[in-house]
């Protein structure tokens, strides 16, 4: 019998497929939104991480307020607010901000119980073919709408 | 009996602690709390074995339920003032330092700590002071003595700094945490040899020593340039919150990305062009330094010879 910490990662059978919490962020970076939250959100639970309900709640945050930031910038852009060049580009740029800055936090909650979790020998599946794999796949996934909404909820690369 | 016997597993997690041996130490702990999960001590040892460990959130959650469960131990005030002081919420840190304080026989280690908590908020003259104190109760309390050094170092006086640590190693010539600002000492003197002989002899005794790494590290960084700045740059990110580095970074981000779309904007190709690869060099540079940064660091960690006790 044992005492139970509460920072501990709890045993899940999905372990062998935890990444580092920096490989869904360099997501991304290279891939896009489409591949991060859900990532994030799949370490969160295969590591068994205390946090893994806030960590989701992040994700499905990070989700819903991009999809609501889209909408505002489309609208306002629709209604003549927005005109191109600087202003747009800046409008789209707050949107990658806040993403990124989503993506950074969660990292940094996800960090917390991974270093638990490597300190008790958890095991750690290297992820670069899969960001190569996912850098591939973008564009496809990009082009499954030609609506602009969906375009900016699912990109977030960095250049 | 149990009471006994959790007294006995407790003394036993401290001394591992004190060993550097953290997991050893978490179980002990771990095994007296299933004896009694209301062990408001025993929440508060393991506590500190956490922040030791650095898992911060446990350590918080532990040290917050040793004061719900006993809010009048001075050790339990001290502990969790520690654990407030690593979160960075001076303020509580300074109120639950002070029940600690005010105890009679509040002893050396508790004006050690105030003074910690002191150097937090800037206030290095009232930490002096209290190092002072501690130094009235107990003149060769290692500890304090180190930490003064540590605070004559940050101040810039390295005459001083070298006879305080100096003053620490005859007392105890094996207190890791002497030999660790020991190091930083000779580094700030430019002496890179013995600042490595200081790292050797403390991740010797103990490989998993965050002070011993972080002084092997400097030592490292201060033989590559390229990747020393990398160094500094995470050196000042450590020291801000968890917030404070999103922000920053997201904040880096953001300025570099508006400079890019002004300049692009308004025609300024060559600006736009340069912009973007100072941009690129930045995310490789960050994200490569500290892989390459651990890689060079765990080939040097190769000729450390352990202590056979370790």
């Amino acid at each position: 019998m044992t005492y139970q910490i509460a920072d501990e990662p709890v045993e899940t059978s999905l372990r062998a497929y935890v990444v580092r919490p920096n490989v869904p962020l360099l997501a991304m970076m290279m891939c896009g939104a489409w591949l991060a939250w859900p990532w994030f959100a799949f370490n969160a639970v295969a590591m068994g991480s205390p946090t893994r309900r806030k960590e989701i709640a992040l994700c499905v945050a990070a989700v819903f307020g991009t999809g609501v930031l889209g909408a505002l910038v489309i609208a306002l852009d629709g209604v003549g607010l927005l005109p191109e060049g600087i202003p747009l580009r800046l409008a789209l740029l707050a949107i990658v901000a806040f993403k990124m800055s989503f993506a950074y936090y969660l990292s940094t909650v996800q960090s917390r119980t991974f270093h638990v979790y490597e300190y008790y020998g958890g095991p750690v599946r290297p992820a670069g073919r899969l960001i190569m794999a996912g850098s591939f796949m973008t564009g496809l996934v990009i082009g499954l709408s030609d609506h602009p909404l969906w375009h900016i909820i699912v990109s977030g690369r960095l250049w | 009996m149990e009471d006994r016997q959790i007294t006995v597993l407790l003394e036993q997690a401290e001394v591992q602690r004190r060993l550097g041996n953290h997991r050893g130490a978490t179980e002990l702990a771990q095994r007296a709390l299933a004896l009694d999960p209301d062990h408001a001590h025993g929440h508060a040892t393991l506590a500190l074995i956490l922040l030791d460990a650095r898992r911060l959130p446990g350590a918080g959650i532990e040290a917050r339920a040793a004061l719900a469960l006993d809010g009048n131990d001075p050790y339990v005030h001290r502990v969790a003032a520690a654990v407030l002081a690593a979160e960075r919420k001076l303020d509580d840190a300074w109120q639950h330092c002070l029940v600690a304080l005010e105890e009679p026989d509040a002893g050396p280690a508790a004006h050690v700590l105030g003074a910690h908590i002191c150097a937090l908020r800037g206030d290095r003259l009232h930490a002096r002071e209290l190092l002072h104190d501690a130094l009235a109760l107990d003149a060769n309390h290692t500890e304090a003595l180190t930490d003064l050094a540590r605070l004559a170092l940050r101040d810039g006086e390295h005459g001083e700094a070298a006879r305080l640590v100096e003053r620490a190693l005859e007392t105890d010539p094996g207190d890791r945490d002497a030999h660790v600002v020991a190091g930083h000492v000779a580094l700030a003197r430019g002496d890179t040899a013995a600042a490595e002989q200081h790292a050797r002899f403390v991740l010797g005794q103990d490989a998993t020593s965050h002070g011993g790494l972080h002084l092997w590290a400097a030592v490292q960084a201060r033989r590559s340039v390229v990747l020393g700045l990398w160094w500094r740059f995470n050196t000042w990110m450590s020291q801000r919150d968890d917030n404070r580095r999103v922000a920053l970074l997201v904040g880096a981000f953001v300025v570099a990305q508006i400079a890019i779309i002004v300049t692009d904007e308004l025609g300024f190709d060559t600006a736009t062009r340069v912009l973007t690869l100072l941009w690129l060099g930045f995310c490789a540079y960050t994200w490569f330094a500290p892989a390459l940064f651990r890689r060079m660091v765990a080939a040097a960690l190769g000729t450390v010879r352990l202590d056979p006790s370790f």
